[in-house]
């Protein structure tokens, strides 16, 4: 793997790594954060609602504060018969009670009986002391607000078409009342009691206010951002929260869950509540009377989904500003990575041409780095291998001019020592002629004497042929004149044939017998002139070394690929570790057997040169005392006829 | 030992050899002629036809004919086609030579090839077997 792919999957994973932490914990905190903020926001909102709520109750109470000072509401609380006064105060509550768009507005004595009723003024004293706001004010002698539940009889008596007004909205004749009584005070002693109220039921403009302060009616994706409901007990009596028809949800009512707590409890109840086809934050809380009794339900809800897009949209943004970074930085990084790893490949290419023999070739340094300091290193080492390889090939080319010179000299040796000995075979060859001529009785008997010394001469006369012989080849194996001509080869009858003829007087000399085991037909792959040099070598060098009256065994046989043909003779043998200097240039070797024999060193040199041009091998096996064995094996195509 | 006085015509420039071959064929009955040069070889076989014809390869000298060339046109002779032809020579048979040496009727009328030195039991036997054809 190259460095900068390693480089980049580890800084990937490193920025993969901190993206997605980063990611995860941005999104953690956004949504515990936004989901505490919206239910911190749906408790702000209830609050004002309360405020809202609770100022319309204070507003009456100060109202009443001001009607309970008028004197001829004493006064008519002293003597209800004056119907004059009566007349008078009614008119004057009526226009109140319908200048406040109230639904009741009654005077009462100090024991909680009707004295005067706005509504219906015909009714009157019957006692409404059960209502716990009149009881308050009884018991306390002091103003009293709130909301309180008013029964089937009590809105009977404030009028029957209250009865049907609150029927049409809950199927239950019950209605429910935010109003105040405030105590009327005659030199501080309870005198009569002034109460003024307003029905929530299927009124919204307690409701609608809370929605327009909190909200400002707005919408959101077509739902209204901001929903409050009154809760008469569990129904719903006064809302702005809509049904899947448009109109307005009062008669429908609150969930068991919310219900159970609030009611049953009396503790809020804060969450998510699916508002008829919208999910809302929203909190309900208790409405007491002011006995304590729970006896309905404010509820302010506060449209989830503004949040959670708020949410996806802060998420997303924080995602975006995560991921951009890491875009920004790992561009950065792959920019610094990229300075930083050019001139390493540059040093890396460098280094390719370097190995590919071009040493001419340099780094520019760009940087002072450490990069630059193994640039200047690499130059340097370049200029040493330059200059170091400069001096090897000056030191070749005199090696080269030396070697010329001795492959001359020995050339021109070579040359004259072929021609030596080319010119010295002509004289030889009168010389053994006539010696031999002589020796063998052709010119008449010899004495013994004569016969002893021409013997002698003669066989120095074959000495000296043998060494022409053997100069002649080396000046040829020397001079590389000799070409290895292959073709199929008859060994009995082309090579070992005409080389045993010319041995047969020195084996009749030596009373040797001769045995071959070469069938007629085995071939080899060879020159057959060349191999013929061998062979006369190897065949001679069995008579001259063998025992007087032994026997020579040549012998031949395909061997895998290679043809092997042998020749053994018994003897002294020779020593094991002299076998390998036979076959050296001018080797001879000095043995109790060999001393008075002469040789020119050179028969198995010129053997070894010869089979070895021809691809082969020689080798010599020998037994002290016993035998010893030369074994040519040649390669390639062997063919027996 | 030889019944009818063979004659046999000595080609060779080395004195000493002729001399040599001379007196051996003689001493056992042959009757010799010689020639240095082959030119002279070729003259003398013309006007005087031998039995036999011991022929050297390699001349010394002018320029002129080497063994090879001489058998070939003692050979075309007519009168000397027959005339059997031993090469006796100091080349090294085959090596020295970029062409075939080997005796053979087809072309040329060489009978035996005897390479310098040559024993006098071999030179004999060989003659005597090329005469005897």
């Amino acid at each position: 793997m190259k460095l900068q792919t390693k480089t980049n999957i580890g800084i990937i994973s490193v920025f993969l790594i901190l993206g997605v932490s980063a990611a995860f914990m941005t999104f953690k905190w956004q949504n515990d954060h936004a989901i505490k903020a919206a239910e911190n926001r749906v408790r702000l909102y209830i609050r004002a609602g309360w405020e809202i709520y609770n100022s319309k109750i204070e507003r009456i109470q100060a109202t009443l504060k001001v009607l309970a000072e008028d004197q001829r509401l004493q006064r008519l609380l002293r003597d209800h018969a004056d119907g004059a006064l009566l007349d008078e105060v009614l008119s004057e509550l009526q226009a109140i009670r319908s200048d406040q768009n109230m639904d009741i507005l009654n005077v009462l004595d100090s024991s909680g009986r009707v004295i005067l009723r706005t509504r219906h003024p015909e009714m009157r004293y019957d006692q409404v002391s059960d209502d716990p706001m009149i009881r308050k004010v009884i018991k306390e002698r002091r103003g009293c607000g709130g909301t309180v539940l008013l029964d089937e009889k009590r809105l009977g008596a404030e009028g029957q078409d209250l009865v049907q007004w609150c029927t049409r909205y809950g199927g239950e004749a019950e209605g429910m009342m935010t109003g105040a009584a405030v105590p009327i005070l005659r030199n501080g002693k309870l005198i009569g009691i002034i109460q003024m109220g307003n029905l929530l039921n299927g009124s919204v403009e307690k409701v609608d206010r809370i929605r327009d302060s909190l909200f400002e009616n707005e919408q959101y994706d077509g739902k209204p951002v901001g929903t409050a409901t009154v809760f008469m007990r569990d129904l719903r009596i006064s809302t702005n929260v809509l049904d899947q028809n448009g109109a307005r949800a009062i008669g429908t009512r609150a969930s068991e869950e919310v219900a159970d707590r609030v009611l049953g409890k009396g503790l809020s109840w804060t969450g998510r509540a699916l508002v008829v086809n919208a999910w809302y934050l929203s909190q309900y809380d208790p409405i007491r009377d002011p006995d304590g009794r729970v006896i309905g339900m404010l509820y302010i809800g506060s449209l989830e989904k503004r949040y959670l897009d708020q949410r996806s949209r802060a998420v997303f943004m924080n995602l975006a500003i995560v991921f951009g970074g890491m875009v920004l930085a790992m561009t950065v990084f792959f920019l610094i990575m990229r300075t930083i790893l050019s001139p390493i490949r540059r040093l890396y290419r460098a280094t390719r041409r370097l190995s590919k023999g071009d040493l001419s070739h340099r780094i520019e340094v760009r940087s002072r780095d450490e990069i630059g300091e193994l640039s200047d290193s690499f130059n340097y080492m370049a200029e040493q291998l330059l200059e170091d390889q400069l001096k090897i090939q000056q030191s070749q080319a005199e090696l080269e001019r030396r070697n010329e010179e001795l492959r001359v000299t020995n050339r021109n040796y070579m040359e004259m020592l072929g021609f030596v000995s080319h010119e010295l075979k002509s004289p030889l060859g009168s010389a053994v002629l006539g010696v031999y001529s002589v020796k063998d009785g052709y010119l008449g008997t010899l004495s013994e004497a004569q016969q002893r010394i021409l013997t002698s001469v003669a066989s120095s006369l074959d000495y000296l042929n043998e060494m022409i012989k053997h100069y002649l080849d080396l000046s040829r194996l020397e001079k590389g004149e000799l070409k290895i001509n292959k073709r199929i080869v008859r060994l009995k009858e082309e090579i070992l044939e005409p080389s045993i003829q010319g041995l047969m007087p020195s084996l009749e000399d030596k009373q040797m017998t001769l045995e071959s085991d070469v069938p007629e037909l085995f071939a080899l792959c060879c020159d057959p002139q060349a191999m013929r040099i061998v062979s006369e070598n190897l065949l001679s060098n069995a008579v001259k070394y063998g025992k007087t009256g032994g026997s020579i065994h040549v012998s031949a046989m395909v061997c895998g690929d290679q043809a092997v043909f042998t020749v053994m003779n018994e003897g002294e043998g020779i020593a094991r570790d002299k076998l390998d200097l036979l076959f050296r240039k001018f080797s001879r070797i000095d043995q109790p057997n060999t001393a008075g024999k002469k040789g020119t060193g050179l028969g198995l040199y010129i053997c070894r040169e010869i089979v070895e041009q021809h691809g082969g091998k020689i080798s010599g096996e020998s037994v002290a005392g016993k035998w010893t064995r030369f074994t040519v094996s040649l390669p390639g195509a062997v063919t027996i006829h | 030992m030889i019944k009818t006085k063979a004659r046999i015509l000595v080609v060779d420039d080395d004195v000493q050899h002729v001399d040599t071959v001379k007196t051996l064929l003689e001493s056992v009955g042959y009757s010799v002629d010689y020639a240095y040069l082959p030119e002279k070889a070729i003259e003398k076989a013309k006007s005087s036809p031998p039995d036999l014809i011991l022929l050297d390869v390699m001349f010394a000298g002018p320029p002129g004919p080497d063994g090879v060339e001489t058998s070939r046109r003692i050979h075309a002779d007519a009168a000397l086609k027959k005339v059997p032809v031993i090469i006796l020579s100091g080349v090294r048979k085959v090596l020295d030579l970029p062409f075939k040496l080997e005796p053979d009727d087809e072309w040329m009328p060489v009978t035996a090839f005897l390479e310098k030195p040559v024993k006098p039991d071999k030179l004999l036997a060989e003659i005597a077997r090329a005469l005897g054809k």
